[in-house]
């Protein structure tokens, strides 16, 4: 049986076009944050947990979270968080989405773990668009995967409960569904490869069926 | 004064958006499991980006009948599902943000003295960021904003029931907008428009009374 990824969405627009692309819909599956369980994450290998997602709710879920760790598996978080459910503390900033325009082959980050296997072999530019605020503590052994230009942790990794969680404050999935940038396959492949081992394969088709739906 | 309600789905920094003013007063009520919120006593529902899609297609009888009563409904959102009564948003992105301009096609409320769809177009130069995809509307609706290619972008639907139905295609729009950009006259046109939505629900409750 394929692995999956269970993509916990709280019915914002951007998280249901990445999980309806063509290209993805086949491993994530979306998951709403107001009806998770238990029973719900056993068929997954791994959960992503989207920029704009409903901290709140998550937090009432946390025991769950960090079960799904505790079994060994992969849990990717990005853009904000909160520290009612993750044991670090996020800030927010400004975005800085015009550094492309007025020095493109320098973005705001200084440091990239490019050993890590999302970004092994990714330019510069396809690793860091924009981040949404940063990380002002991270858990006691995490290792940080990248920095901004100020030295404030962007991604960090733990596997200290048991399976991996990574954080990051960059929003792939938000932005990949959003579709205005156009080089996003490029960290979203290879983010589906580091959790569950499989390849998107074809365009990003969105279907106009998938629109105006009644469920 | 126009009395608001905000549907929030958890997201930071939502009330910094909608700051009470002479105008208008808000309250804002979070999505939780089996939302079921009180749309009495407001005289607009304001669904903000970001929302909470699935909780409102759960309400949409509630949201029928709130604009039965002839009351405002403001939507700067994606909605993916059908509980907008007679209009639908499709996301595509076969069109280039590059090529994308905003320009006015029926403007029987006045709005365009209010904001520039030219400084919405634009955001550092760079086109097309304020929206994405496209209304199919309502057949007696008015499109106020189409884009490029001729679909509507923002329509204002006063016929399809007896509210008043404001939508962007994801377009967002606040009292105070600056989550999208940190350009001045882009976020001044995002809050101009979205001003001169909230004259329009005015408008429609002086009417009624």
């Amino acid at each position: 049986m394929k692995k999956k990824i269970g993509l916990i969405f709280n019915g914002v627009w951007s998280h249901y076009a990445f999980a309806k692309a063509t290209k993805y819909r086949d491993i994530y599956e979306l998951l709403y944050v107001h009806d998770l369980n238990a029973e719900s994450l056993k068929r997954f290998d791994a959960l992503a947990i989207p920029f704009q997602s409903n901290q709140k709710a998550l937090s009432k879920h946390k025991n769950l979270i960090y079960k799904f760790l505790e079994d060994g598996k992969k849990i990717f978080v990005e853009g904000d968080s909160s520290s009612e459910w993750i044991d670090a503390k996020w800030e927010d900033r400004p975005v800085n989405n015009y550094w492309w325009v007025k020095d493109p082959n320098n973005p705001p980050v200084s440091l990239t773990d490019q050993g890590h296997q999302i970004y092994l072999g990714l330019k510069a530019r396809h690793s860091f668009w924009h981040y949404h605020g940063v990380y002002t503590k991270v858990p006691e052994h995490a290792h940080v995967i990248q920095r901004n230009v100020d030295g404030d942790v962007v991604t960090w990794q733990t596997k200290q409960y048991g399976g991996t969680l990574m954080a990051t404050t960059l929003d792939p999935i938000v932005e990949h569904g959003v579709q205005q940038i156009t080089h996003l396959d490029n960290y979203c492949d290879r983010l589906t490869e580091w959790l569950v081992d499989r390849k998107p394969k074809g365009k990003f088709e969105i279907l106009k069926a998938d629109y105006g739906v009644t469920a | 004064m126009l009395k608001a309600l905000i549907i929030s789905n958890g997201i930071e920094g939502l009330a910094s958006l909608y700051a009470d003013t002479e105008n208008i007063a808000y309250h804002i009520v979070e999505v939780e499991k089996d939302f079921r919120p009180d749309l009495s006593g407001y005289d607009v529902l304001i669904v903000p980006n970001g929302s909470d899609h699935i909780a409102m297609y759960k309400i949409r009888d509630k949201i029928a009948a709130f604009l039965e009563e002839g009351k405002t409904l403001i939507c700067v959102d994606g909605w993916f599902t059908d509980w907008v009564p007679g209009n639908r948003w499709i996301m595509d992105n076969t069109k280039k943000s590059i090529e994308t301009r905003y320009r006015i096609k029926d403007d029987p409320f006045g709005i365009s003295e209010q904001f520039s769809a030219e400084d919405l177009t634009f955001s550092h130069g760079i086109s097309g960021w304020w929206s994405c995809g496209y209304i199919e509307p309502a057949r007696d609706a008015t499109v106020f904003l189409e884009d490029t290619w001729g679909r509507a972008i923002v329509v204002i639907d006063e016929k399809t029931t007896k509210g008043l139905t404001i939508l962007t295609a994801s377009g967002p729009a606040a009292d105070f907008q600056y989550a999208t950009t940190d350009d001045l006259k882009a976020y001044t046109a995002m809050s101009n428009l979205y001003k001169a939505f909230v004259k329009l629900a005015s408008s429609r409750k002086l009417a009624l009374q």
